[in-house]
């Protein structure tokens, strides 16, 4: 079994005795506080409103995303219809109206969970919840410039993923599976998605470290199936037997090269994807494809409300947290032929019950801007 | 006269004249695209594509058009994949009835398509875009937005057994062709999508029923979509939301490519052929001779407008809309 589910698995056993200790310590802070007089309880609101904003729930990835928000809201011990949900359907007007909407409904009293739908629409939303005295965490886009610090409590939290360095894993793993030789063909995201290029990249620095393998060429997949799978059947005629390792951008990609490789009747191409997909994880298992990284959106999904949550209700002050605290990267798994039935059988075929009180636990460290 | 004649020859073999210079291009830059393994790529990636252009090409000859491919390509796959799995998930047991269920899912939503379309008095262009919409929701329903695997190693035998070098579903592509091509000039329907097509105030004064041609139309369609879907589950043994993604741009630009006109009438189903042939040797060659990705679809632009010139007769048409 592969340490790294281990150390895992460990690190959230003591993240959540650590968490029991600080509850015990915050109810004791409370009890004080009630001590001093209401006058103190001033920032915290009762019982506010949650919603999440997000493109649509059609997309599976939003849907995981969303579905570790209703688990949060189910374990406040509420029906999963009481989180409130704002949909964008991929517009970043949309998504500032209903934002605006939402506070003039509720008054101020809500905890919002959002991705902005892009970068620039941060700023306006996080302004406009400030402004009303309500809370807000957010999830992959915001600006460089905007900083959940600069607004004392309300904005309480951001949380994005990079790609590069779990590209750069897999890209190692499957450098390795070709004895270090050969060469290698990349099939990406839409060319201008960030994280399709941060994928690339990852590959790129693994290269560096392995002279004698060449990248024979990197194209646009559009994270399709068809279209990697037509991509995939050109490289082939293009390079042959010269192709000794394929890496794909994502697992959607992957499921399309390895019907061009059947096709073919090549059936021991090494091959490395992304995204931890279900049925990816059970080609892992089989070693057609020898890893593939994990996200968890639904974690992602459920912190991020619960960080809004906790924060408007005073469970804790944002203000003083560390940066690290209110802005940190997502979890990564690797999953590895070794481990992925025991991935699969703890994070897919049964969802984990998180303790939504351990924002912090299984983040990923703090942002990095470059 | 002479020069007319030659002008007409010309628009009417320019296609595959297009065609055969890029393969001439293609092969120049990179004598590799010239091979048998890569023609065969290059046919299974083109064969669902070029039933779904069939289909089109008939609604496109009466002069109306049909945009609902994509929503029906998904839902005929996923509507196979259930009963496939449902009756025994071997094509050696009764789940073989699911490539039949399938067409007939395909036939229906064409019909419900076609009746839309007249009875309702909505311009085809409309009619068929909602469709598509509602054929993705519901697969999208359907599916939950799950992949579902078809790993049957006969039906698959569509992709991996090869005959002379070449799979099974290009022959069944084959095969249908041969069958569209029946229809179009063997029966009485397929004259009279000419005769809507080519004029339909003259077909409703001939006492042709148009609008029973109309859906009968759309209905073939279907039919032809379904038989994508099929191959094109065949080709990946997945069956999801995402397996009718883009058909509509795919079989609209090779449908034209290949000469058949969009105010209906002229064209037929060797030129969706070409068409289809065309484009997808446009995307493994530039692939193939090394273009970068964002050139491709550039030039895959370029090469659309350049082949409509050069295949239709702009002086006999007198407005563009």
């Amino acid at each position: 079994m592969s340490t790294f589910i281990k150390d895992f698995i460990e690190k959230e056993k003591i993240n959540r005795r650590n968490f029991l200790f600080a509850s015990a310590y915050g109810l004791g802070g409370v009890a004080a506080m009630g001590a001093l007089g209401p006058g103190m309880a001033r920032a915290a609101l009762t019982d506010p409103t949650i919603a999440w904003s997000y493109r649509n729930r059609t997309n599976p990835y939003w849907n995981e995303i969303v579905s570790g928000g209703e688990a949060f809201v189910q374990s406040l011990g509420m029906s999963k219809d009481a989180l409130t949900h704002l949909i964008n359907e991929g517009s970043s007007e949309k998504s500032l109206a209903d934002v605006k909407a939402i506070l003039a409904k509720t008054g101020g009293n809500l905890a919002l969970a959002i991705d902005t739908n892009d970068a620039p629409n941060a700023r306006p939303v996080v302004e406009a919840v400030a402004e009303a005295g309500a809370y807000v965490s957010t999830l992959w886009n915001k600006t460089d410039d905007l900083h959940p610090w600069d607004f004392g409590d309300n904005y309480v939290s951001h949380m994005s993923w990079s790609d590069e360095g779990p590209a750069e894993q897999t890209a190692r793993i499957l450098l390795d599976a070709m004895g270090g030789k050969g060469g290698v063909v990349h099939l990406g995201g839409i060319a201008s998605n960030n994280p399709a290029i941060e994928r690339l990249n990852g590959l790129k620095n693994a290269l560096k470290d392995y002279p004698d393998v060449e990248l024979l060429a990197a194209e646009p997949a559009d994270w399709d199936t068809q279209k990697a799978n037509q991509v995939m059947s050109a490289f082939l005629t293009r390079y042959g037997d010269e192709i000794t390792g394929v890496h794909c951008a994502n697992d959607t990609i992957a499921y399309g090269v390895l019907e061009a490789l059947r096709a073919e009747g090549i059936e021991d191409m090494p091959i490395v994807s992304y995204d931890g997909n279900p049925q990816a994880v059970q080609l892992v298992s089989e070693r057609k494809i020898l890893a593939t990284v994990f996200t968890n959106p639904h974690w992602g999904g459920g912190i991020t409300a619960a960080l809004a949550y906790h924060a408007a209700i005073g469970t804790f002050k944002p203000s003083e947290e560390p940066n690290a605290h209110r802005e940190f990267y997502g979890p990564t798994i690797m999953v590895q032929p070794d481990d992925a039935l025991e991935f699969k059988a703890n994070y897919l075929d049964s969802v984990p019950t998180y303790d939504w009180t351990d924002f912090w636990g299984p983040s990923n460290g703090p942002i990095v801007y470059k | 006269m002479g020069s007319r004649i030659r002008r007409e020859t010309l628009v009417k073999w320019a296609p595959l004249l297009v065609l055969i210079v890029l393969c001439a291009f293609f092969a120049a830059m990179e004598p590799r695209f010239l091979s048998t393994r890569n023609f065969a790529r290059i046919l299974i990636a083109a064969s669902p594509a070029l039933m779904v252009a069939i289909g089109v090409t008939f609604v496109i000859i009466m002069g109306s058009i049909d945009l609902s491919m994509e929503g029906t390509v998904s839902v005929c796959a996923v509507a196979f994949a259930f009963c496939f799995l449902w009756l025994g998930g071997t094509l050696a047991s009764w789940a073989w009835l699911a490539l039949p269920v399938a067409m007939l899912v395909g036939a229906a939503l064409g019909f419900i398509n076609g009746l839309v379309h007249v009875k309702l008095r909505i311009p085809s262009f409309m009619a068929s875009l909602a469709m598509g919409f509602v054929g993705t929701g519901l697969a999208m329903v359907m599916t939950g937005g799950d992949r579902i695997r078809i790993e049957d190693e006969l039906f698959r035998s569509l992709l991996t057994e090869r005959f002379l070098g070449f799979p099974l579903m290009v022959y069944v592509a084959g095969l249908f062709l041969l069958v569209a091509w029946f229809i179009q000039t063997r029966t009485t329907l397929g004259r009279n999508f000419y005769a809507v097509g080519g004029g339909e105030d003259l077909a409703i004064a001939s006492g042709l029923n148009v609008n029973r041609v109309r859906v009968l139309g759309f209905t073939l369609a279907g039919v032809f979509f379904s038989v994508g879907a099929l191959l094109a589950v065949g080709r990946i043994g997945i069956a999801e939301t995402a397996t009718g993604n883009n058909f509509m741009f795919l079989s609209i630009t090779a449908v034209v490519v290949g000469g058949t006109a969009l105010w209906g009438g002229l064209g037929g189903v060797w030129n969706t052929l070409v068409g289809v042939l065309i484009v997808f040797v446009i995307g493994n060659g530039m692939v193939v001779i090394g273009l970068p990705g964002y050139v491709q679809d550039g030039v895959l632009g370029i090469l659309v407008i350049l082949a409509v010139i050069l295949s239709t007769d702009r002086k006999s048409i007198s407005f563009v809309k």
